[in-house]
């Protein structure tokens, strides 16, 4: 059963329109990877979904529930749906372990759901349990990122939308966060991300590939891997 | 030593003050020069309440009360239409805002000097050589009870946590879920609660008037936020203490020995200058 479907959503910035009319799905227990040349609107997608963005039109469909386009990111975190934003944005001045607190926000009256995530994401990602008194800001690109993902992770997210965690790092590293984003998966945790990488085309249940605002095509990772129009749309080469 | 002592005491006004300052600096990443105004509200609310027979601590709680009101409006009129503005646009807007109230006070309650009763009556008490009034004692006991719930707040408190947050990164802020004009709301709030408090706790004093608070405690708290680094709440607290000090220590050598005019403004100054020379990221510069 679908989890999110998004039905003809438009938005923009100010005037400018940026998606005309997108539509996708994702299913419960799905990992789905979206796809697309720089500007396509992948971002501004992902901030209309979790509620960061004001939608122009179109309808949003959370657990086949309807989302009210005055929902912002406070009901939709609430909700389940909680964003790991592009360019990590996490609290430079604060600790790792307030970093996670703050990600808790949506459960906060709820301690022992916010000590069983802690556990998760420390057992998920060991290294933020040794360096949990450290400042976020002095962490490398690396840690940061792992450090963004743990912190989606605490609000005990039905649905997590990570918007290219890989930029940026190394291939060994960014082989890492796609172990991560596995494995937060096989939790149970439905996982909708946003990729450059075509590298996680092979973790993909289902592929999106966005195109000047619109869903150009849609299908398994490995159709859309095989696709020639996805080469020569998104590498840029001819078949 | 008489002067230390008078200087503690009267330094921490200027740190309750100060503290105020740092809230909104590190939840708006701005200076507020309307921080003296919520004081003055207050101690005019409460001066106003005890002429028409209210019991001191009733007239105290509706004072407090109106500093927050005039905080919430300054954050719905002021602060929230320029949260994407240049700070220095909203540090230009909060000077407009302190004299847009001090224009008030004065419609309302005549540009004259009035008085207030002390909460406490009595004697002053000799600490060390130095009188000191039952009002001062009770300010520095405010003060410390003030620092350290504070600290607490920030540290280990979810919502001391996320006006720490807003101030570093809203967009974060907001993908965590938290509701940033909430927030911004609350720290004005707050910020003019501890500004209230500072006015209805300095106003006995002295003779107060529209814009006292302003006019005597601002640039003082000013120094005291800048020498504990303007983010750090103990910084604040300490720097209220120091300023406390040197001012009173420049005054008496100054002015008692040398009668050199404005001696009290001149000496802060003067330490305001060298700790930005020496020390620009103040005494105790760190976040939380
Ligand atoms: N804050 C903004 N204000 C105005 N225009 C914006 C803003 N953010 C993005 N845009 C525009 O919207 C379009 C889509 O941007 P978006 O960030 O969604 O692309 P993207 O697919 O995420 O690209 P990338 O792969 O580079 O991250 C671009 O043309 C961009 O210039
Ligand atoms: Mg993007």
């Amino acid at each position: 059963m679908a989890l999110l479907e998004v039905r003809d959503l438009r938005t923009g910035y100010g005037h400018v329109p940026v998606l005309h009319g997108v539509s996708f799905s994702v299913d419960e227990g799905e990992t789905a990877v979206m796809l697309g040349l720089n500007g396509a609107g992948k971002t501004t997608c992902m901030l209309a979904v979790a509620g960061l963005l004001r939608r122009w039109g179109g309808e949003v469909l959370f657990d086949g529930r309807p989302v009210g386009k005055h929902q912002d990111s406070r009901a939709m975190t609430r909700l389940g749906v909680v964003l790991v934003p592009e360019g990590r944005h996490v609290f430079p001045g604060l600790s790792v372990q307030n970093n996670l607190r703050l990600g808790a926000w949506p459960v906060r009256r709820h301690p022992r759901k916010v000590k069983a995530n802690t556990d998760r994401v420390f057992d998920v990602f060991p290294l933020l349990a040794e360096r949990r008194h450290q400042l976020a800001g002095t962490l490398s690109g690396g840690e940061q990122q792992m450090l963004a993902l743990g912190r989606g992770l605490m609000g005990s997210p039905r649905l997590l939308l990570i918007d290219e965690a890989s930029l940026g790092l190394s291939p060994v590293l960014a082989q890492q966060v796609f172990q991560a984003a596995r494995r937060i998966n096989s939790e149970g945790v439905t996982v909708l991300m946003v990729e450059q990488n075509a590298g996680a085309l092979s973790l993909a249940d289902r592929a999106l590939l966005m195109q000047k605002g619109r869903i150009a095509m849609e299908g398994s990772g490995a159709d859309l891997m095989s696709e020639s129009a996805l080469r020569q749309a998104y590498l840029g080469a001819p078949a | 030593m008489r002067f230390l002592i008078a200087g503690l005491f009267e330094g921490a006004v200027f740190g309750l003050l100060a503290v105020g300052l740092v809230l909104v600096y590190k939840g708006a990443r701005v200076f507020n020069f309307a921080q003296g105004e919520f004081g003055t509200v207050a101690a005019f609310t409460v001066w106003a309440l005890l002429g028409a027979g209210w019991p001191y601590p009733a007239a105290i709680v509706v004072g407090l009360l109106a500093a927050v009101v005039t905080g919430l409006i300054m954050e719905r009129l002021v602060v929230r239409p320029l949260l994407d503005a240049s700070r220095i646009t909203l540090l230009v807007a909060t000077v407009g805002f302190a004299l847009f109230i001090i224009a008030i006070t004065v419609l309302a309650a005549q540009p004259e000097p009035r008085s207030l009763q002390p909460l406490i009556g009595g004697e002053d008490r000799d600490i060390l050589g130095a009188a000191v009034s039952p009002q001062r004692m009770v300010i520095a006991l405010v003060l410390i009870g003030l620092a350290v719930a504070l600290a607490w707040f920030f540290n280990r408190t979810n919502r001391g946590l996320a006006v720490l947050a807003t101030s570093q990164d809203a967009l974060a802020t907001r993908a965590v879920g938290i509701s940033v004009p909430g927030m911004s709301r609350f720290i004005w709030g707050f910020a003019a609660l501890l500004g209230g408090i500072a006015g209805v706790l300095q106003a006995p004093i002295d003779i107060f008037y529209p814009g006292f608070m302003t006019r005597t405690s601002l640039v003082p708290a000013f120094t005291a936020a800048v020498l504990g680094g303007f983010t750090s709440l103990p910084g604040a607290f300490l720097g209220g203490e120091l300023v406390g000090v040197v001012h009173s220590l420049g005054l008496h050598v100054l002015k008692d020995n040398w009668n050199v005019p404005g001696a009290g403004e001149l000496t802060l100054f003067v330490l305001l200058l060298a700790v930005l020379l020496a020390r620009p990221q103040g005494l105790l510069g760190k976040e939380a």
